[in-house]
């Protein structure tokens, strides 16, 4: 096996788990760690399938921004529902 | 290209990877988060910097060599950044460092 | 191109799975965050490798792109996200929180 071969098959099975992970697990903030993960990777998988102008796009807008975004909303939900009860925000 | 540029870049290649693959074994092993803090910042500086300078030797033109030693720069800044977000906002939550005695 | 620049690219993606290892289960939230801030630097490795091993030189400006916008996530993370909510213990890690 070549290594361009295990180079494709890993970069897959990563995609694949980084996905499934970040569809089933129960918390926000690891979802969107994941997520941010699964964006890189596929950024990644664009530049192996020789299109570098969507992985381009793939890193900017689905790792960093909207990872940044999900974030910011997650910090402001945390605030708001510190707020509303004070003994447990989550 | 002449042979020993290539063993250059390929023992400056080999040297980058060694460096990321210590920063993740120390953001696997490490016990808080100020260490592994340094652990990343390992693999953002070398390990990136040794890839970027090999790769950077097997470039056909002077500019693109320059635009491959552009990102690291940048890679720096950006890890200096937010190592120190990161580290004083940790410190703000009161996270106590971790120390040899409290291993035990 | 002295085909050594795909075995190290798959080092580094074998060194992501690690990481993503500990992105999944690392015991707070800040370990999860910086195990993603490794996932950008080397993905930034990784695109400067293949852009040398056949993808063109485009994908040096998907590695630029990348670092600056890992570094933007990052912040956003300390600044924004990372709240006093959690207590930073090992045991965590099963809370079922939504």
């Amino acid at each position: 096996m070549s290594a361009a071969t295990a180079f494709d098959l890993l970069l897959a099975a990563l995609l694949l788990w980084s996905a499934w992970r970040a569809l089933a697990t129960p918390r926000l903030d690891r979802a969107i760690v994941l997520f941010i993960a699964f964006g890189l990777l596929m950024a990644l998988a664009w530049a192996r399938l020789a299109a570098p102008d969507i992985a381009l796009a793939e890193a900017a807008i689905g790792a960093g921004i909207t990872g940044a975004l999900l974030l910011d909303a997650l910090g402001a939900w945390k605030r708001r529902a510190g707020k509303d009860k004070p003994g447990s925000p989550s | 290209m002449p042979p020993w540029l290539e063993y250059a870049s390929g023992t400056l290649l080999v040297a980058g990877a060694f460096f990321y693959f210590a920063g993740t074994v120390g953001l696997l092993r490490f016990p808080d988060v100020y260490t592994r803090l340094h652990a990343l910042a390992k693999a953002d500086n070398l390990g990136l910097g040794c890839v970027l300078a090999g790769l950077a030797l097997q470039a056909e033109t002077l500019a693109a060599a320059l635009k491959l030693l552009l990102v690291w720069p940048l890679a720096l800044a950006a890890s200096a950044g937010v190592g120190y977000a990161i580290a004083r906002r940790a410190d703000a939550l009161g996270i106590a460092p971790w120390t040899r005695d409290k291993s035990k | 191109m002295t085909g050594l620049e795909l075995p190290v690219a798959l080092f580094l993606l074998a060194n992501l799975a690690a990481a993503l290892l500990r992105a999944a289960r690392g015991p707070t939230a800040a370990d999860r965050m910086l195990a993603a801030l490794l996932f950008g630097s080397t993905g930034v490795g990784v695109l400067a490798l293949l852009a040398h091993a056949g993808g063109g030189t485009p994908l040096i400006d998907v590695a630029l792109t990348l670092a600056l916008l890992a570094a933007i996530t990052g912040v956003a993370f300390a600044r924004r996200a990372w709240r006093a909510g959690q207590p930073p213990t090992k045991g965590d890690d099963d809370a079922p929180v939504a």
